[in-house]
């Protein structure tokens, strides 16, 4: 009875597994596959071919778009730790008045939604005349919520080991990289993905700053394409392998801490 | 010589003096330079928008020419405007619709998983539901269309041979709004799912071992123990679940466009549309400010509610 009730148990979870997997695998094998309409895909695995994606490579300004999304991704993770984590470091373990209402004020921005500061953002934008740069890409990614995660992380770390590399005579901004940042190590990672994936997988903000082919993203020139070759899905479904495969490979070698990241950001807000 | 000395020692004094005030100075000034950077970045990526937000809605503004202002008249307008009411109307329904099945579901699973042995099976399972979550809603949006689309597309396929007549998902003005709610919902489950499977790892496995001897069973632990436990965690969840519907674009823009008819407009796809093919970026303010009024009240429910709750521990 038990064993009966164990296996249909097994039975839903992969019907559930495989609902959430099965639109990503049709994308896989119909980017293999030559379809020019929609009447002629079946599961079958026979005609695979390359064709879309060297069409993808060579005819498009894929490549270009791939890259872009690449830089602007790492510039803001770089951006982000770097200046979330030097914020969290003065948060926790410095005295200054204001302290506090500066963090509270800063965690209030969290609530600001970025739809709707985007067109006094695009305004703001334009004055600078930053439109299709990669400033207007790469600078509003940074959020609140690396500073709260910096905080949280480095108020785990003793005071008594940040004093006594004070009385060694370290000064405050080793304190910080050779101290500091090693410990946190873990936050760090988990901000890095949480940046990397939200600034790879972004839209709306980047379909309104970039016009022109030279700065535009990965997300971006998928939905353009997607509106270009409506009929050729198997192109279509190259561009949108690519665009996943490197925020899944991220997942699958960091998953736990992906696991982790998503834990913490339920205090987002 | 001994003047020399003398005087050499005075600098030395005085040097000392300097340099210790200098570094009280900076001492006391580095906690702000390192909030600096991203206090600027802070200030003019999200305050400063909001202000100017605030002040544009009250204008007549195409971006291009300078504003004018023109009092409430942008507020005034919104009731008359039918395609802000449809779109206010599809993001309330889209809410209501989404957040408690997709909490509800997130809630199930993580139970279950929890509940059941270790296994290759959970793990394969935990995984699955999160590779829609780290995918982008554009590249969901656009999987979708196809797997829906046409005759002989996998889903329809299924329909067909169960015998089934094969719906227009995205075609149909009843159906268009609950597939894109589906859709969310599918891609958003796995995130809620491990945000409850970390809460529950938090309950003490002694609650339900008394419980269990007091003669529980599983539906009182369910009711009586994991649900009152998880309140803090499901205020969370509801409240982050009612922002991201909120502010729904990236489905709707790839998928149907708001149409067929006003059917999947939103309020974020109105905004884009007043602004880029518009050119009413002051009304448009004016709509993104009460999209912005909705997601504060909110905030403030959801911090009321986790305040009050926190008595309980």
């Amino acid at each position: 009875m038990k064993s009966i009730k164990r296996i249909i148990g097994n039975i839903i979870l992969l019907m559930i597994a495989s609902c959430m997997i099965v639109p990503f695998v049709y994308m896989v094998i119909t980017s293999f596959k030559i379809t020019y309409t929609a009447y002629n895909f079946d599961f079958s695995l026979s005609d695979i071919t390359l064709q879309n994606y060297i069409t993808i490579i060579r005819d498009t300004n894929f490549v270009h778009y791939f890259l872009n999304s690449l830089f602007i991704a790492i510039s803001g993770v770089v951006l982000n730790v770097l200046f979330s984590s030097l914020a969290g470091f003065a948060f926790a373990k410095k005295e200054f008045p204001g302290n506090e209402k500066l963090f509270f004020f800063m965690i209030m921005t969290l609530i600001i939604p970025s739809q709707v500061t985007m067109i006094p953002l695009y305004i703001i934008m334009r004055q600078l005349g930053w439109i299709n740069s990669y400033f207007a890409l790469i600078l509003p990614i940074p959020t609140a919520f690396g500073v709260f995660l910096m905080r949280q992380a480095i108020l785990n770390i003793p005071n008594d080991l940040i004093d006594s590399a004070r009385i060694d005579g370290c000064s405050d901004i080793r304190i910080f990289f050779q101290i500091v940042v090693p410990l946190i190590k873990p936050a760090i990672i988990t901000l890095t993905i949480f940046t990397f994936i939200g600034a790879w997988n972004e839209f709306l903000w980047p379909l309104i700053v970039t016009t022109n082919d030279s700065v535009r993203t990965l997300t971006v020139g998928l939905s353009s394409l997607n509106a270009q070759y409506t009929v050729n899905y198997g192109l279509v479904m190259a561009g949108s392998t690519l665009t996943f495969l490197p925020s899944f490979i991220i997942y699958l070698i960091l998953q736990k801490r992906f696991v982790e990241g998503v834990t913490l950001s339920g205090i987002k807000g | 010589m001994e003047d020399i000395i003398l005087k050499k020692n005075e600098e030395l004094k005085k040097s000392r003096v300097r340099t210790f005030n200098k570094r009280k100075i900076l001492k006391k000034s580095t906690p702000y330079t390192y909030i600096l950077p991203i206090g600027i970045l802070l200030l003019s990526f999200y305050v400063i928008p909001i202000i100017m937000s605030i002040y544009f809605s009250f204008t007549k503004y195409n971006i291009m020419t300078p504003a004018k202002f023109v009092g409430f008249k942008n507020y005034l307008n919104l009731a008359q405007d039918k395609m802000f009411m449809a779109s206010l109307k599809n993001t309330i329904i889209y809410t209501v619709g989404v957040v408690p099945l997709q909490t509800s579901i997130a809630l199930l699973m993580a139970v279950w998983i929890t509940k059941r042995e270790k296994s290759r099976l959970n793990e394969l399972v935990k995984g699955a539901m999160f590779v829609p979550v780290i995918s982008s809603m554009i590249l969901i949006g656009i999987i979708w269309r196809i797997f829906l689309n046409g005759e002989l597309s996998p889903l329809n396929m299924i329909f067909t041979y169960v015998g089934l007549n094969t719906p227009n998902w995205i075609g149909d003005t009843k159906l268009a709004l609950p597939t894109l709610m589906g859709i969310s919902i599918w891609k958003n489950v796995g995130y809620f799912m491990v945000i409850y499977i970390s809460a529950l790892m938090d309950i003490p496995k002694s609650y339900y071992e008394s419980a269990r001897v007091d003669g529980a069973n599983k539906l009182h632990e369910f009711f009586y123990i994991t649900v009152p436990l998880l309140k803090p965690t499901t205020i969370m969840v509801v409240f982050l679940g009612c922002i991201w519907s909120l502010q729904t674009f990236d489905l709707v823009y790839t998928l149907t466009g708001g149409g067929p008819g006003v059917s999947t407009m939103t309020m974020v796809l109105h905004i884009y549309n007043l602004v880029f093919k518009q050119f009413r970026a002051g009304y448009a303010m004016a709509v993104a400010n009460v999209l912005f009024l909705l997601i504060a009240i909110i905030s403030i429910f959801q911090r009321k509610l986790l305040q009050r709750d926190k008595s309980i521990y």
